[in-house]
């Protein structure tokens, strides 16, 4: 299943991820309620599902574009935009709040010019919230993949980001 | 030839598998390799052993040696060692919480010891990566029987008999819910497996899938020929990658044993499944929803009737079965319905398996008896709390679910009681939650959770929720209103009427039980703008302050001494406790136990910067803050203990006249007749007294209010309102007889009149009965005497409510400690006391959460001792104050009040005699209270108080430096040795130590604008 | 697998597989692996008594390891535990040896005095 999880398949050119997927939905078609498989598909061809490979999906399926667009927003699972190579964290525990954590978050979504949920053009960062990773000592902390950053300030930002390329 | 000897179950589970468990197995492989054992030797990959965070671990059979936190360095020692040699490698064994007692065997340690497993049999024992150890397990075997001796309704029937009940959440009877599909007309009919695990904190359905899928799968097929469908659906969530791995190789194994397809095992049946993969919405858990998405919809859910039985998935006869609830099919039928129904309670059969976190020693996975009390999960299985903290209670069943506080740790855990206690079984998240977790918090994390969750199709969940996480937030701000908790309450019945799914309908649980069982911290956000666990930020000025119940600014007076700025150190600290130098010596320092810095390495020593600071301040009229004008207003405080002294303190403060009548010819109350002056020096408490007679506090010494004079008396002298803090002096004493002796004490009396300088003869053997402080000041004290002391107490040494540090003080002074034991009788026998015991054990929880103590009938025996000194209990002594019963008692003998406030007009109360025996610091907290209610009855207004201000600290704080990296400074103790009578235990840090552990304050307070 | 009576006997073959893991036995075969006790052939006596009881068909009966006995000269040695019996040790036990104490004292309950090296508390 790791398959499924961020942007692979690099190798593959645009028309060959199509073609793969087409094959896909044909070889599937006799199954019954097999759109979330085909989406599946989709964002591990893809990384994440733009409009055209939605309208793709419908086209091949003989379906609205409208029903895959309904599936594909009700699931949290499926990326209408691509997945930053690396993600921020910030946290938002009682210590981290009380210590600026939304200052840096500000701050972060200033610099890198996005909101929460959201990724970089480059793909290079997504950013996140989440309530306490138990650094408390440290606040207010980010994390960034797996490394915990502590004692920030937005002026201390630009060193750190500059380390995830 | 098999030549096996050993083998090495090695856990292959998600977790430990993340911890390094592959690189662990490769190493093995290459040291058995070395040592030419890889014949002999065999690595059984398994699923998950339950205790996740000990991972990667290992059991060596056929020995049963069980090693924790593998590490591929280890892996060479292990076989050389072990397997080679027969000499296991202790290092790695099991360390058990607390005494840190090494477990060898697996079968040893009560994490595993007292599980019963059913659904979870196969799991950590088979190998998940081949067929044959399934089938080996007596796999298929069931299905056999099925396919060949059984009709579908006998299958029913079985199922049926065994009691069975839906492990996903309802408790809904298996054996019914299959019936009615088998009775459904229409086909094809189709059967489910519920494997979308979306409650926060619960993945026992992925470990289930990850340890044995086998077992699903085969009762998957069960069903489907018990209700007639040749087709089943696994429905499993995306983020569990390695379960779905292991579903599709026991699928691909199976098919190509021709275990699944067409005519299995030659009978006939034919049966496909296919997995089908959840997208990251909650609410497909809820059986409509789910179907839906099988069908490649949006996972909305839909009223039901028609009921998936008759119309589910692509509007055919569906069952829907939850992943453990499917693992317990095959044991049913190959071993019985009544032997499955022998396990667990009259209406809920067989076990259960519950995902244990949250703060709790042991977390993991865990299958119990249905039966089992949830003080047996939490103490036995889970290992107790961390940290010795205090258990506050456990959350069940996710954000359906509700919470279940200490009082109820007896409760059994089934369908039935839980429900009546507000919470549900659900699918078996069990968060175990401690003092330091706020209930309030706690009822918005999981609304939080529905909120984001809730599919929006009905009004009532996506409105009604939303409504009450904005409720829920502003209470959590300091901005509630008491009126908010109706409308909680009112919306929260009104969704579970009206909300279309399982989802909507239950959302309002967690707030419901929060509400029931902890709405004194729902009234604290609101009316106090307190919470006492710290965790609300807008309501917490820092940790330690917010649990000092004194409300003292720890940071400044840190802060201010770390600069050598006493002076300024010392108006902070004044301006919410006049007792610096009492509290440096004898406070048992709550704000240490929240102290943040613990996250880094220790808490800061508070209580003995405290004391240095105290020490180096004489004039403390300086330092006291300005008192307001004189208002005329005369206000009398009965009892001049801290308490009393504090609370005629701030009236002073704030304008008043005060008179403090004590009964002694001394003020001070347990500060002076009660602490020994080995731990707090009568000087140092006379200074402070003497401080607060300046600041203008009048002291009535040797008045006896009730005797010399009564209250009418002083009302008709001016006094218009009344403070009681006459303490708790009457000492409780075991109901039996021959207490009339001079060589029997209560601890109090034994103290006070030690402090009075009375010459006391104890002999040479001494017995102090009792765990609270005053029974090891009493034991320290004889043992200064010259006896040979011993303490009886009747539990153990973690219920002990005496000060840590006071116990370890009085082992090392040489106390003996014997612990579950009670004192059952006395007797005096020619000089001598025969005093006869009897052994404890511990049993059934109480309100507190502790368990109590029970008899061990039959073992009674006797000690003789020169002196027996009673310290079990002490409560107010009020008779000659209210002889007509004018104040409301708790059953206690404490006087009811509610901040201060009693049932009488113009008398408050705090301190002992409202809290019972109780520390400084909270007599101080009391003090404050009751200040303020006094405040408003004589003068019908709301201000702000001086103890409630909190002054900016002037010292320059760099937010962005990294910590100092000093350790906890100890406490400057004398040696054992040099402890004479009267000698302080403790000496004040120098000027080095103390600046240096001020430096260690981490300024929680400082805020970035 | 194209019936049940295939099932059955794949059952059989895998079984042995899972006895050791049972955790339940009856009788405790523990042979001395200390340096000397496996330069005396320590190894080869255990690697027999797991044929043996493999080909006993037995299931209660396990093998293990333990670390030197403390008697080098009298290597190898082993322990024999059998459930609410006092536990018996030889000495010198060869293949040989192993084979006859195997028959007599596991399977039959009788102590082979031959190699006995002593009785202990139960």
């Amino acid at each position: 299943m790791n398959e499924t999880t961020v942007i692979k398949n690099e190798e593959l050119t645009a028309e060959e991820k199509y073609q793969e997927l087409g094959n896909f939905i044909r070889e599937n078609r006799e199954k019954r309620g097999y759109l979330i498989p085909v989406l599946y598909k989709a964002q591990s061809l893809f990384g994440y599902l733009p409009k055209e490979v939605q309208k793709f999906i419908a086209d091949e399926m003989n379906i609205s574009v409208s029903e895959v667009f309904g599936v594909v927003t009700f699931y949290s699972y499926f990326k209408t935009q691509p997945v930053g190579r690396h993600t921020i964290t910030v946290c938002m525990g009682t210590a981290c709040y009380v210590r600026g954590a939304k200052k840096i978050l500000e701050a972060l979504e200033d610099k890198l010019g996005i909101k929460i949920g959201e990724t970089t053009e480059d793909l290079r960062f997504t950013l996140g919230e989440q309530r306490c990773f138990g650094s408390c000592g440290m606040a207010p902390v980010i994390m960034i993949d797996q490394d915990v950053h502590g004692r920030l300030t937005a002026s201390k930002l630009d060193a750190i980001l500059e380390k995830y390329k | 030839m098999n030549n096996i000897r050993t083998q090495l179950l090695l856990c292959h589970g998600t977790s430990c598998m993340s911890n390094g468990a592959a690189r662990v197995r490769e190493a093995l492989e290459e040291a058995l390799k070395e040592a030419n054992l890889e014949k002999e030797v065999e690595i059984i990959h398994t699923g998950c052993m339950g205790i996740c965070e000990l991972g990667p671990i290992m059991v060596v059979y056929p020995d049963g040696v069980f090693y924790q936190q593998l590490k591929p360095e280890d892996a060479r020692e292990i076989v050389q060692e072990h397997i080679l040699k027969g000499r296991v490698v202790q290092r790695l064994f099991y360390k058990k919480p607390k005494t840190e007692e090494l477990v060898a065997m697996m079968e040893d340690i009560d994490f595993f010891k007292l599980q019963r497993k059913i659904a979870r049999r196969n799991c950590g024992i088979i190998d998940v990566n081949t067929i044959d150890d399934y089938i080996g397990a007596d796999g298929f075997m069931a299905l056999a029987k099925v396919l060949t001796e059984m009709t579908p309704q006998q299958v029913i029937d079985e199922i049926k008999k065994s009691g069975l009940r839906g492990r996903g959440g309802a408790g809904f009877p298996t054996g019914l819910k299959w019936e009615f599909a088998a009775k459904a007309s229409g086909q094809p009919k189709y059967i489910l497996c519920n494997a979308d695990e979306g409650d926060p904190g619960a993945f026992m359905d992925r470990s289930m899938l990850e340890g044995d899928s086998y077992s699903v799968l085969e009762a998957m097929m069960i069903g489907g020929y018990a209700i007639g469908a040749n087709q089943g659906y696994i429905y499993v969530r995306a983020e569990y990658p390695l379960a779905i791995e292991r579903l599709r190789i026991a699928i691909n194994e199976m098919k190509k044993h021709n275990l699944l397809g067409k005519n299995i095992l030659g009978t006939g049946f034919d049966f496909d499944v296919e997995i089908r993969l959840g997208a990251g919405a909650f609410v497909c858990g809820e059986e409509t929803a789910l179907m839906h998405s099988i069908e490649g919809k949006r996972g909305e859910p839909r009223p039901r009737p028609p009921f998936p039985a008759n119309k589910g998935l692509f509007q055919s006869p569906t069952v829907l079965n939850n992943v453990e609830t499917l693992a317990n099919i095959p044991y049913i039928i190959l071993y019985g319905a009544e032997n499955f129904a022998s396990v667990g309670t009259e209406k809920s059969k067989g076990t259960k398996v519950f995902a244990l976190a949250g703060n709790i020693n042991n977390t993991g996975l865990i299958e119990v008896p249905i039966g089992i009390t949830l003080g047996e999960i939490v103490y036995n299985i889970g290992g107790g709390i961390p940290g010795n903290k205090k258990f506050k209670a456990v959350q069940i069943g996710g954000p359906s679910g509700g919470c279940i506080p200490a009082q109820h740790l007896n409760a059994v855990v089934d369908y039935e009681s839980l429900k009546e206690l507000g919470a549900i079984m659900g699918s078996g998240g069990l968060i175990v939650m401690d003092e330091d977790t706020c209930m309030v918090d706690i009822a918005r994390y999981f609304m939080e959770f529905i909120q984001d969750e809730s599919c929006g199709k009905c009004t009532p969940c996506r409105e009604g929720t939303r409504v009450m996480l904005e409720i829920l937030t502003r209470i959590c701000e300091g901005k509630g209103k008491m009126e908010d908790l109706d409308t909680l309450e009112e919306l929260s019945y009104r969704i579970q009427d009206t909300a279309l799914c399982g989802l909507g309908q239950t959302a309002p649980n967690p707030i419901l039980s929060t509400l029931r069982y902890f709405k004194h911290e729902y009234i604290e956000h609101i009316r106090d703008k307190k919470c006492r666990a710290g965790v609300c930020a807008e309501l917490v000025y820092a940790p330690c302050t917010n649990s000092c119940p004194a409300s003292v600014n720890v940071s400044a007076y840190l802060a201010y001494t770390k600069e050598g700025q006493y002076e300024k150190a010392m108006e902070a600290h004044l301006r919410t406790n006049p007792f610096p130098a009492v509290c440096g010596r004898v406070c048992p320092a709550f704000c240490e136990t929240r102290c943040r810095r613990r996250d880094i390495d220790d808490a800061v020593n508070i209580r003995a910067v405290k004391r240095f600071m105290a020490d180096q301040v004489d004039n403390y009229l300086a330092c006291f803050p300005e008192k307001n004008r004189k208002n005329g207003k005369k206000v009398a405080i009965i009892g001049g203990g801290p308490s009393g002294l504090s609370n005629a303190y701030f009236l002073t403060m704030l304008g008043y006249e005060t008179t403090v009548f004590e009964a002694q010819p001394k003020a001070g109350g347990m500060l002076t007749y009660a602490i020994p002056s080995y731990r707090l020096p009568k000087n140092i408490v006379d200074k402070e007294i003497q401080a607060l007679i300046d600041y203008g506090v009048e002291i009535k010494t040797n008045t006896i209010v009730g005797e010399d004079i009564t209250l009418d008396q002083l009302r008709k002298e001016g006094y218009q309102a009344f403070y009681i803090s006459a303490g708790a002096w009457d000492s409780i004493m075991p109901e039996m007889d021959n207490l009339e002796n001079p060589r029997i004490f209560s601890g109090l009396e034994f103290l006070s009149r030690f402090n009075r300088k009375e010459k006391l003869d104890v002999g040479k053997e001494v017995m102090v009965i009792g765990g609270g402080n005053s029974a090891i000041d009493a034991a320290r004290t004889a043992k200064r005497l010259g006896a040979n002391v011993t303490i009886v107490y009747r539990r153990t040494r973690e219920e002990m409510p005496a000060d840590e540090a006071e116990i370890n003080e009085a082992e090392r002074e040489g106390i003996a400690i014997s612990l579950l034991q009670n004192i059952k009788s006395v007797k005096s026998e020619n000089g001598y006391l025969e005093v006869e015991l009897v052994n404890m054990k511990l049993g059934d929880y109480d309100a507190s959460g502790r368990r109590r103590p029970v008899e061990n009938k039959g073992s009674n025996f006797n000690k003789r001792v020169d002196s027996l000194i009673l310290s079990i209990g002490q409560k107010p002594a009020l008779s000659e104050l209210f002889n007509n019963g004018e104040v409301n008692l708790n059953r206690d003998q404490t006087i009811s009040t509610e901040k201060g406030i009693t049932n009488i007009r113009d008398i408050f109360a705090g301190g002992d005699v409202a809290l019972g025996p109780a520390t400084v610091v909270e007599a101080i907290g009391d003090a404050q209270n009751a200040a303020e209610a006094i405040d408003f009855y004589l003068t019908g207004k709301k201000r702000v108080y001086p103890w409630r201000v909190k002054y900016p600290i002037n010292v320059d704080f760099d937010p962005e430096a990294d910590p100092v990296d000093y350790a906890r400074s100890h406490d400057n103790l004398i040696p054992v040795v040099e402890r004479g009578i009267h000698d302080e235990v403790e000496k004040t840090w120098s000027k080095e130590i103390a600046c240096r552990e001020s430096s260690r304050c981490l300024r929680c307070e400082y805020r970035e604008d | 697998m194209k019936n049940i009576e295939e099932l059955k006997l794949m059952r059989e073959k895998v079984k042995q597989d899972l006895r050791l893991r049972s955790g339940q036995h009856r009788i405790k075969i523990v042979v001395g692996m200390g340096s000397c006790g496996i330069a005396a052939g320590a190894r080869e006596v255990m690697n027999e008594f797991v044929t043996l009881i493999e080909n006993s068909k037995r299931s209660d009966i396990i093998v293990t390891a333990s670390g030197c006995f403390g008697f080098c000269a009298q290597e190898p040695m082993i322990h024999i535990y059998v459930e609410e019996q006092r536990p018996v040790t030889y000495r010198n036990v060869d293949i040989e040896a192993a084979r006859l104490i195997f028959n007599e004292h596991v399977l039959n309950n009788r102590v082979v005095e031959q190699y006995l090296f002593s009785k202990g508390k139960k």
